[in-house]
């Protein structure tokens, strides 16, 4: 049996790394960002990416589709979207008998890979769309409730920049997110590769590695890893050290923060540091596993109160203070 | 048969497969708990050791400067041995578990939690993944990993630096206790300060009281060298306090002076027994006599004996009435010597020459005696003196002490309250012959020996508030100012009460019952215990001029007696 598990394990390595080898055809010097791309949807979870446009965002989630075979939509959210435009809606169809009947039509919501750009450029009521479909995988149209198709991932790009006239997600939108990630500019030597691939004749071309019964199986092997009590509880503590209420909260904590992680901070802590176990060739997760997600798992839903709004803390330096703060279990 | 020589490695090896994975990983974190608080001990031990060091350290350097009696470093020393002793038990009962174990194994090895998630998985089969293929996977792994592990190279056996500061610390405290100061006491020969330490005059007084008291053995009081002995030692080793030795000194000296010889009388009685034997014949006995030489007058006794055979009827004559006179001498340190000149004149009387030689001999003899006892009884007075000088100066000190005592006590009193005092000290100095201001005032003033019955008195009270510049020390040097300081003199006195008749307002008579008019003390004035030595006593008790000084104090009146012709 334990010869099959670490076939298992081989077999989930390689796939997650030729997934990643692949879409690095394409996205260049951001391995990290593709990395947690990668582990949101292994994840049975989503990804919000905050960066500037013109980063390579929407071509990183068309790629990560176009390597697993998966179906991709894409929905460019502005103000003027409405929530029909996302789920889909009953229009009137004619019959076979010429008899008038609502039929159902989808959305783009209906997809495997969902790239909701700008998301923070709709309205709240459009963005709670896709609260439902996030969390549930199931989009309610009137009275009947459609099944997405699984895998549902939704990537979400915001700006961080132009923030006029935009509406910041709602708490409940960002709990959803298994993940945040930064897209920062890439290096100069990574600039240059992307450069030479990008203004040639020749585009580069990526390959299908994954097919949507292979995903399904890479999540079932992250779920499958066991975790000691003792790591978990370091999960828990590192989440619960976000909220600012003792005895978990530190100085930082308590001065900048108004309200910390969900149990869905811990979960996300919990299944990446699992699957960072798995690409580690490990079948137990460590500490350092849920520390190395931490940033990402966590940092959307720390929500800062008024000093720490006025002082510009980043989030991260408070994540940074609860790792220092809380100790490793012994 | 063939043998097969198995190496360690494969024994071990073997005996890893024999085991099961959670045996291994168990086997693996008990030696590692093991080493990690042998490593723990050792370093906690010796930084306590370390700083528990110190304490006996610094008390013995202080020791070297202000040195502790036995009782204070026994109870010193026992509470730091208490201190050590809870704190080793302490730490040692601390013992880490193996969850602990595997946690430190898997930071040191850097194992990421592999053995710590095994041991979990180990101890709680229960849980979640229970019977998980993916569990055994784990456990198996960090079993395999366990059994690679060199605990040995891991967790070596470490010698804490402190051991070093505990080793320097040791040898400190040895060097202390070995170190050639004068006042150290090496505690590791179970030595300590005692509770009293003579200083060298005090020391040399002892010795020479000591000497006289051997001397004085003869006066069939051999027991008092150990008592005085016995006294100091007391002292020394903290039994007896120094009030409690002065007063063991005082009832050592009155058993001292206890059978006395009036040395006055006796010189008084050979005076006038000179007078008594001033004849032609009996002249150089007389003149010895007179000379208070003892020996000699033995030797012109004896002289006189071998004189009796060749004396004329006529000298014998004198002799017999000479010795006849003498022998009415009436003073009771003389009665032997005049019964046997009694007796020899008796026997000129009877014309028995050789039992007049005979008398005369033992009168001889019985002078010689008498010179041994007076000897004897000056060695006691002496010796009796260097007790009273012995108490002197350890009085001294106690008024000391209890003055430093004060002061400290005292600290806020001011230099413009102690310079009022000083004044007041002056004018009670200036008055010191004013019988108001008690003893202590002319003793003050005069520096005699009648300073030391002032001393714990009242007097000593003015004293002490006159300040150092009123007083001085029982020798009455004036160059050594002394702190007179105690309580003053309570006069122990309880008036007898009398019954008297009266009348109460009812016009009835009634006894009453009120103190003596007449103010007869209930204590016996014999029970006054006096400070002043024998020959102190002889010369207060007499209130005559010592035969010493008689013919000088004569010469210095007849030298400023104005001429008859002038008066």
């Amino acid at each position: 049996m334990s010869t099959a598990i670490d076939q298992q394990v081989e077999t989930f390595q390689n796939q997650f790394k030729a997934v990643r080898d692949e879409v690095s055809k394409m996205i260049v010097g951001y391995g990290e960002i593709i990395d947690g791309v990668i582990m949101s949807l292994l994840a049975h979870g989503h990804v919000l990416l905050e960066g500037v446009p013109g980063l390579g965002k929407t071509k990183l989630v068309s790629t990560l589709s176009d390597v697993m075979h998966l179906k991709f939509s894409r929905i460019q959210f502005t103000p003027d979207l409405m929530p029909a435009d996302i789920t889909g809606t009953n229009v009137v169809q004619e019959g076979t008998a010429g008899s008038k009947v609502l039929q159902f039509q989808p959305g783009p919501i209906f997809a495997n890979i969902v790239l909701a750009d700008e998301v923070n450029r709709a309205t709240p009521k459009t963005q709670s769309a896709l609260l439902e479909a996030m969390e549930e995988t199931t989009v309610t149209v009137g009275k009947k409730t459609y099944k997405l198709d699984t895998p549902f991932f939704v990537l979400a790009t915001q700006n961080p920049l132009e923030m006029e006239g935009t509406y910041p997600l709602p708490e409940a939108q960002l709990d959803r997110f298994f993940m945040k990630l930064k897209v920062d500019y890439p290096t100069v030597e990574s600039l240059h590769t992307i450069m030479n691939r990008t203004t040639r004749l020749e585009e580069p071309k990526v390959d299908r590695i994954a097919d949507k019964e292979q995903i399904l199986e890479m999540r079932k092997t992250v779920r499958a890893v066991p975790i000691a009590r003792p790591v978990q509880d370091y999960a828990i503590r590192i989440m619960l050290g976000t909220h600012p209420r003792p005895p978990h909260a530190n100085a930082t904590t308590m001065r900048y923060v108004r309200y910390g992680a969900s149990p869905r901070g811990a979960q996300a802590l919990v299944v990446g540091g699992k699957i960072r176990a798995l690409l580690n060739n490990r079948v137990h997760v460590s500490c350092e596993d849920i520390r190395s997600v931490a940033f990402g798992a966590l940092r959307h839903r720390v929500l800062l109160n008024f000093e720490g709004e006025a002082e510009r803390i980043d989030t991260d330096t408070i994540l940074k203070s609860i790792l220092e703060s809380t100790p490793e279990p012994s | 048969m063939r043998y097969v020589r198995l190496t360690s490695k494969t024994r071990i090896g073997r005996a890893l497969n024999s085991m099961s994975d959670k045996e291994i990983i168990i086997r693996s974190l008990e030696k590692v708990e093991r080493r990690i608080r042998l490593n723990r001990l050792l370093r906690e031990l010796t930084f306590g050791l370390s700083i528990f060091l110190l304490v006996p350290v610094l008390f013995k350097t202080w020791d070297l400067f202000r040195p502790f009696r036995g009782i204070t470093v026994i109870v010193v020393i026992g509470l730091w041995l208490i201190g050590v002793i809870g704190y080793f038990a302490w730490r040692i009962s601390q013992k880490s578990t193996l969850a602990y174990a595997a946690a430190a194994i898997d930071h040191r090895a850097t194992l990421r939690d592999e053995i710590k998630s095994a041991y979990w998985f180990l101890s709680n089969p229960t849980g979640v993944h229970r019977s998980s293929d993916w569990v055994e996977l784990q456990v198996r792994r960090a079993a395999r990993k366990a059994s690679d592990l060199n605990i040995e190279k891991l967790y070596p056996r470490s010698v804490p630096p402190t051991i070093w500061a505990v080793v320097g610390l040791v040898v400190l405290f040895v060097g202390l206790n070995f170190s050639p100061l004068s006042e150290d006491h090496n505690w590791a020969y179970l030595e300590a300060a005692p509770a009293f330490s003579l200083t060298p005059e005090e020391q040399k007084l002892l010795n020479q009281t000591k000497e006289l008291l051997k001397q004085a053995e003869k006066l069939d009081q051999p027991q008092l060298i150990q008592q005085l002995e016995q006294i100091i030692q007391d002292l020394e080793q903290g039994k007896i306090d120094t009030a409690e030795a002065l007063k063991q000194l005082e009832d050592l000296k009155n058993l001292l002076d206890e059978g006395n010889l009036d040395m006055a009388n006796v010189h008084e009685g050979l005076d006038e027994m000179a007078k008594d034997v001033e004849g032609s014949e009996t002249k150089e006995v007389s003149e010895a006599m007179s000379e208070h030489d003892l020996q000699k007058t033995a030797e012109e006794l004896r002289k006189l004996a071998e004189q009796l055979n060749s004396e004329d009827p006529a000298g014998m004559q004198a002799i017999k009435d000479a010795l006849q006179q003498a022998s009415e001498n009436s003073n009771p340190s003389m009665q032997k010597l005049a019964n046997d000149m009694k007796q020899a004149a008796q026997s000129l009387s009877d014309k028995d020459s050789k039992a007049a030689q005979d008398a005369l001999n033992q009168a001889a003899k019985d002078v010689q005696d008498l010179q041994q006892t007076m000897q004897e009884q000056q060695a006691k007075n002496s010796a009796s003196q260097q007790i009273q000088n012995l108490q002197d100066q350890l009085r001294q000190r106690q008024q000391q002490q209890q003055g430093q005592g004060q002061q400290q006590g005292e600290p806020q009193m001011g230099a413009q309250q102690q310079g009022q005092d000083g004044k007041k000290g002056q004018q009670q100095d200036k008055a010191g012959g004013d019988p108001a201001n008690g003893q202590q005032g002319g003793a003050n003033s005069e520096g005699g020996e009648g300073g030391k019955e002032g001393q714990p008195g009242q007097a000593g009270q003015q004293a002490q508030s006159g300040g150092a510049a009123g007083g001085q020390n029982p020798s009455g040097s004036s160059h050594a100012p002394m702190d007179i300081m105690g309580a003053p003199t309570k006069l122990n006195v309880k008036l007898e009460q009398e019954k008297l008749s009266g009348v109460n307002d009812g016009g009835s008579p009634q006894d009453l019952e009120e103190a003596s008019k007449q103010e007869r003390s209930k204590l016996d004035y014999r029970n006054v215990q006096s400070e002043l030595s024998p020959a102190q006593k002889d010369v207060l008790n007499q209130d005559k001029i010592p035969w010493e000084y008689k013919a000088l104090i004569k010469n210095y009146f007849q030298a400023i007696r104005q001429p008859r012709g002038k008066e």
